[in-house]
C-alpha cells in the first residue's frame, strides 16, 4: 500500500524557482510531499523555506518551475482554486481578521469549494458552525469564541490560525512555524493531535519548524533548504547526523554564500 | 511629417515640465511615503506667485523663480512640521485625506483671495524660432532649458551634499537611517521643504503658456502620480523619461484627434496610468513598491 | 470622552427612538398636504431632507467598498455621474419615463463598476484610490467632449418635475432600503467575507474565498445604487452638466462623512451624513464662500483626532449598534456566529 501511494505525489514541485531582482531566493528545487506523510522542512533563516511555501501555496508567482497538487498542475491557479482542491496552509507571520471574532474567522475558514455567492448572503450552516466550535474547544479557544481576533495573545493568534487551516478538512496542510509561541503543554497536545489526524483522517502534513524535537517526532522524512538550494534529504535521523546540515547551521559564516 | 516633427518637439517641452512638476511629489513620495495629494495645488500657489509678482511688480516670470522658490521652500517646511509630520509613516488612507483636505484649502483659499477667474503671465521671452518648417516656441524652449537646469542642480544636491545623502539614505531604508544618526524628522522636514520649493518652480514654469486658476490642481496631482507610476519613486532620469512619455501621448493626442483632443489629455494619462499599474506594478522602470504588497 | 460612552450606553438609540425618528420622517410632509398655505413646512426644508437622505444612501454605497471591503475609492461619484447622465439622456434624447430610466441608469453605473473594478481592483491601498480618482476626472472630460449624446459643456436640460414631497418620499425610502440592505449585507457571510477581505486579503484568498468576486460583487452593487442616486438628482435638479454632476468635492465629501460617523459601521455613514449635512445647512450656509475651506479643515481635523468615528469614539466598532436595535425590532434573539 506504502509503495503505491509513494508513486503519484500529493504536492509536487518540479525545478521550482523564485528570483527577487538578481537573488534566487529559491533555484530549481524538487520537491515531493506523498499521500499520509507528514514531511519537516529545515534551514537556516533566509534559506528559502517560507519562500518555498509561497509558492507551492501560489501566494507568490514562480519564476519557472511547475508545481502539481493531486496530479494536477497548479503553477497557474489562484491560492483560492488551490485552497478549494484540498490545500491549507499557515502563515509564518499571523494572517487573520483581527476586527472579525475568532468564530467569525473560523466560520469564513470553512470549506468554499463550489458555492455561489448567493450562499454567501446567508449565515452560516449549522455543521459549520458545530465543526468550527468543536476545533475551538479543542484548540482551548472556546472560551474567547466571540473576542474580537486582534484582542487574543500572540500564541493564541497562533492556535487561532491552525485553527482556521483545518476548519476546511484539507486534505495537505502546510504549517509554518506553527508552534512559535506556544506554551510547551499545548505544544505537545497540537503534535498529538497532528498525529491523530495523520493516522486516523489520513492526512498529510508539511511542517517549517525551529524546533528540532518537534520535527524528530513526528516527520516521517524532512528536506533541508539552504541558500535557496535542496541540501539534504532523508529521515530526521540522517538529516542531523549529516555533515553538510551541520556545516548549513553551525560551521558556515557570512563569507560562505557562494554556494552554486 | 513636419506636424510629426512639430507634436515630437512639444511633447518633449511638455515632457520637461512634467519631469520638474513630478520630482517634488515623487521624492516626497519615496522618502516620507506620503502620497501628497495637494500636489497640484502647490503648483498652483507657485503659479499664482509668479502672476502676483509679473502683474503687481512687473517680474518677468523666469527670474520670479528667485522669490518663488524661497517663499515655497519656507511654507514647506512649515507644512511638514506642522500638518505633514503627524501623518508620516501612519497609514496611506490618512495621509490620503489630510493632503487632499490641505489642497482643497489651498484652492479654496486662493479663490477667496483672487477670485477663480483664469489668469496668465506675461513673458518678454515669447515669439518663434524657425528652423525649416518647424517652430520652436521660445517660451517654451526656456521652460525646458529652465527645467533641465533645475533637475540637474537637484541631481547634483542629492548626490553630493551631506543633506542630499541623507535624503538618498531615509529614502532607501528609514531604520537604518536612523540607527546611523540621521534626524530623522529634520530629513523629512527639509525634503518636503524641498520638493515644495521645487513644485512651486514647476508652478512658475507652467505659468506663461497655459491659465493659471485656483482649481488647476487635481488633473496635475494624476499626472504627477501617473508619471511616477511610470517612472518609480524620486529617480530623476525616470521623472524626465515618464514626464516626456506622457508630454508625447499628450500632444500626438491633441494634434491627431482635432477639436477634442486638448481635453482628452487627463483622460490619456489616466489610461497609462491604469495600464501601467495592472500591467506593470512596479512601474514601468521598476522601483515602485509593487502595487500588490502596499501597506 | 468616558462620560459621552456614559451616555451613549443610557440613552442608546432605543427601537421606540428608531420608530418614532421613521414615523417622524414620513409624517414631516404631510402639513403640505394638509393645510398647504400655511406654509408649516416649507419646500426648501423638504428640499434639504431630500438632499440629506440622498447624501446618507451614497455614503452608505461608499461605505461598502470604501469602509467594509477597505477599498478607499475615491472616485465613487463616477457612479453618481454615471446615473446622473444614464437617466439624463435616456429622458432627454430618447423621451423614456423617469423610473425605467433611472433603473437603466443604475444598472449602466453598475456595468462599469464591473468593467473598471476588475482592472483597478487588482490594485492596493493607494494606487486603487488614485486610480479611481483618475477615472471620475477622466470620465469628466470623457462626457466632456462626448457632445452629440451628453451635450458637452452645455449640459442636458430634464422634463422639470417639481414636486418636492414626491422626491423627498422617493429618497427617504431609497435611503432606509439601502440601509437595510447594508445592514443585512454586514449580517450575512459575504459582508463578514468583505472585511475579511480588508482584514487580511492574501490570507482570505489562500483560505478559500475568491476575493475577486466578491470584492466586484460589494462594488457593482454600491455603484447601482448610487447610479439610482444620481439619477434622481438629476431629475430633482431638472438640469446636468460635467462640473455640476463630476462636482470635485463630491467623493470626498462622503469619505468624509463616514469617517466622521465610523469606517465599516453600518450606522457611521448615516450619523457621518447627517450630522455633516445639517452642519454646512445651517451652521455655515451664512458664509458660503468659506464653507468649502471649512470643509478641508474639517477632513482634516477629523481624520487627525476621531480617525475611528463617532461609532468608534463611543466604542462601537464594526458590530453594528444599528444592527442590534434592528434585530430587537424583529423579535429576533441575538445570533451567534456571522452577524
Amino acid at each position: 500500500m506504502r509503495n503505491d501511494n509513494h508513486r503519484i505525489p500529493l504536492l509536487e514541485g518540479r525545478r521550482v524557482s523564485k528570483y527577487f531582482g538578481g537573488l534566487a531566493a529559491l533555484n530549481e528545487v524538487d520537491f515531493a510531499v506523498y499521500p499520509g506523510e507528514i514531511v519537516g522542512l529545515i534551514g537556516p533563516n533566509g534559506s528559502g523555506k517560507t519562500t518555498l511555501f509561497d509558492c507551492l501555496s501560489r501566494v507568490q508567482d514562480l519564476s519557472s518551475g511547475q508545481v502539481f497538487f493531486k496530479g494536477e498542475e497548479i503553477t497557474h491557479k489562484k491560492p483560492y482554486q488551490v485552497a478549494h482542491m484540498g490545500l491549507a496552509r499557515t502563515f509564518q507571520v499571523i494572517r487573520i481578521y483581527r476586527k472579525l471574532t475568532v468564530l467569525e474567522n473560523m466560520l469564513l475558514s470553512r470549506q468554499w469549494r463550489g458555492e455561489t455567492l448567493w450562499r454567501q448572503l446567508r449565515p452560516s450552516h449549522r455543521q459549520t458552525e458545530e465543526r468550527a466550535k468543536e476545533l475551538l474547544h479543542f484548540l482551548l479557544l472556546d472560551r474567547l469564541m466571540h473576542e474580537k481576533a486582534g484582542n487574543l495573545s500572540g500564541g493564541q493568534q497562533r492556535l487561532l490560525e491552525i485553527g482556521m487551516a483545518l476548519m476546511p478538512d484539507p486534505d495537505l496542510i502546510l504549517l509554518d512555524e506553527a508552534t512559535s509561541g506556544i506554551n510547551p503543554t499545548l505544544i505537545e497536545t497540537i503534535k498529538d493531535r497532528i498525529r491523530a489526524l495523520n493516522r486516523e483522517a489520513k492526512k498529510t502534513f508539511l511542517l517549517i519548524e525551529h524546533n528540532i524535537h518537534f520535527i524528530g517526532d513526528l516527520c516521517s522524512r524532512v528536506f533541508v533548504l539552504n541558500y535557496g538550494q535542496k541540501l539534504a534529504e532523508g529521515t530526521p535521523e540522517e538529516i542531523v547526523n549529516n555533515e553538510a546540515v551541520i556545516e548549513a547551521y553551525f560551521g558556515a559564516d557570512g563569507g560562505e554564500n557562494d554556494v552554486e | 511629417m513636419d506636424q510629426f516633427l512639430q507634436a515630437l518637439i512639444n511633447g518633449v517641452m511638455l515632457g520637461g515640465f512634467y519631469a520638474v512638476m513630478v520630482l517634488g511629489f515623487s521624492v516626497i513620495w519615496g522618502v516620507m511615503g506620503v502620497i501628497n495629494l495637494a500636489h497640484g495645488e502647490l503648483v498652483m500657489l507657485g503659479a499664482y506667485i509668479t502672476w502676483v509678482l509679473n502683474k503687481q511688480f512687473g517680474w518677468e516670470p523666469f527670474a520670479a523663480l528667485v522669490v518663488v522658490m524661497p517663499v515655497m521652500f519656507v511654507l514647506g517646511y512649515i507644512l511638514q512640521r506642522v500638518l505633514i509630520n503627524r501623518v508620516v509613516e501612519r497609514p496611506h488612507l490618512i495621509s490620503l485625506l489630510v493632503t487632499f483636505g490641505l489642497g482643497i484649502m489651498l484652492s479654496n483659499s486662493v479663490k477667496l483671495i483672487y477670485t477663480a477667474d483664469p489668469r496668465q503671465t506675461k513673458t518678454a521671452l515669447s515669439g518663434f524660432w524657425r528652423v525649416g518648417q518647424i517652430t520652436f516656441p521660445v517660451t517654451k524652449t526656456y521652460i525646458l532649458l529652465a527645467a533641465l537646469i533645475i533637475m540637474l542642480l537637484l541631481y547634483l544636491f542629492l548626490q553630493y551634499t551631506r543633506t542630499g545623502k541623507s535624503i538618498r539614505a531615509a529614502a532607501q531604508n528609514r531604520e537604518a537611517a536612523r540607527i546611523v544618526g540621521i534626524e530623522i524628522h529634520q530629513v523629512y522636514a527639509i525634503t518636503f521643504a524641498i520638493c515644495t520649493a521645487l513644485t512651486g518652480a514647476a508652478g512658475m514654469l507652467i505659468s506663461p503658456t497655459q491659465a493659471i486658476f485656483p482649481f488647476m490642481g487635481p488633473p496635475l496631482t494624476l499626472k504627477a502620480f501617473a508619471i511616477t507610476a511610470m517612472s518609480g519613486l524620486g529617480s530623476i532620469p525616470g521623472a524626465l523619461m515618464g514626464g516626456i512619455v506622457l508630454g508625447l501621448v499628450e500632444v500626438f493626442i491633441a494634434t491627431y484627434i482635432p477639436g477634442i483632443g486638448t481635453n482628452l489629455g487627463i483622460v490619456s494619462s489616466f489610461v497609462l496610468l491604469v495600464v501601467v499599474l495592472v500591467t506593470r506594478p512596479q512601474g514601468l522602470f521598476g522601483g515602485l513598491q509593487p502595487a500588490t504588497e502596499v501597506r | 470622552m468616558k462620560g459621552l460612552k456614559q451616555i451613549w450606553r443610557q440613552y442608546r438609540l432605543n427601537r421606540w427612538f428608531l420608530f418614532l425618528l421613521l414615523v417622524g420622517l414620513f409624517a414631516l410632509p404631510l402639513p403640505q398636504f394638509v393645510a398647504p398655505e400655511r406654509k408649516l413646512v416649507t419646500n426648501s426644508l423638504l428640499f434639504s431632507f431630500t438632499q440629506m437622505f440622498m447624501l446618507i444612501t451614497l455614503a452608505s454605497n461608499w461605505n461598502l467598498t470604501g469602509g467594509f471591503t477597505g477599498y478607499v475609492d475615491f472616485g465613487h461619484a463616477v457612479f453618481f455621474g454615471l446615473g446622473a447622465y444614464g437617466t439624463g439622456i435616456l429622458m432627454n434624447k430618447l423621451g423614456w419615463p423617469f423610473w425605467p430610466a433611472m433603473v437603466v441608469g443604475g444598472m449602466i453605473s453598475a456595468v462599469f463598476a464591473v468593467l473598471i473594478g476588475s482592472a483597478t481592483l487588482r490594485l492596493k491601498g493607494p494606487y486603487f484610490s488614485i486610480s479611481m480618482l483618475g477615472t471620475f476626472v477622466a470620465m469628466r472630460e470623457i462626457v466632456r467632449v462626448s457632445k452629440p449624446l451628453t451635450g458637452g459643456g452645455e449640459g442636458l436640460t430634464l422634463p422639470p418635475y417639481l414636486n418636492r414631497p414626491l422626491f423627498y418620499y422617493i429618497t427617504l425610502i431609497l435611503a432606509i432600503l439601502v440601509v437595510t440592505l447594508i445592514w443585512w449585507i454586514r449580517r450575512t457571510e459575504f459582508g463578514a467575507t468583505l472585511i475579511a477581505i480588508r482584514e487580511d486579503e492574501i490570507g482570505a484568498e489562500m483560505r478559500g474565498i475568491n476575493t475577486t468576486l466578491n470584492k466586484i460583487t460589494a462594488f457593482w452593487i454600491a455603484a447601482f445604487l448610487s447610479g439610482l442616486v444620481g439619477g434622481l438628482w438629476a431629475y430633482q435638479n431638472t438640469f446636468i452638466d460635467p462640473d455640476v454632476v463630476f462636482f470635485e468635492s463630491r467623493t470626498v465629501e462622503l469619505v468624509m462623512m463616514t469617517m466622521l460617523g465610523g469606517l465599516g459601521t453600518v450606522a457611521g455613514p448615516v450619523i457621518g451624513a447627517a450630522v455633516i449635512y445639517w452642519l454646512r445647512d445651517v451652521v455655515w450656509a451664512s458664509f458660503f464662500q468659506y464653507h468649502l475651506l471649512v470643509e478641508g479643515a474639517l477632513l482634516i481635523i477629523i481624520v487627525l483626532f476621531v480617525p475611528e468615528g463617532i461609532m468608534g469614539a463611543l466604542g462601537d466598532d464594526s458590530s453594528t449598534s444599528l444592527g442590534r436595535i434592528m434585530r430587537r425590532w424583529f423579535r429576533e434573539s441575538p445570533k451567534e456566529g456571522v452577524a
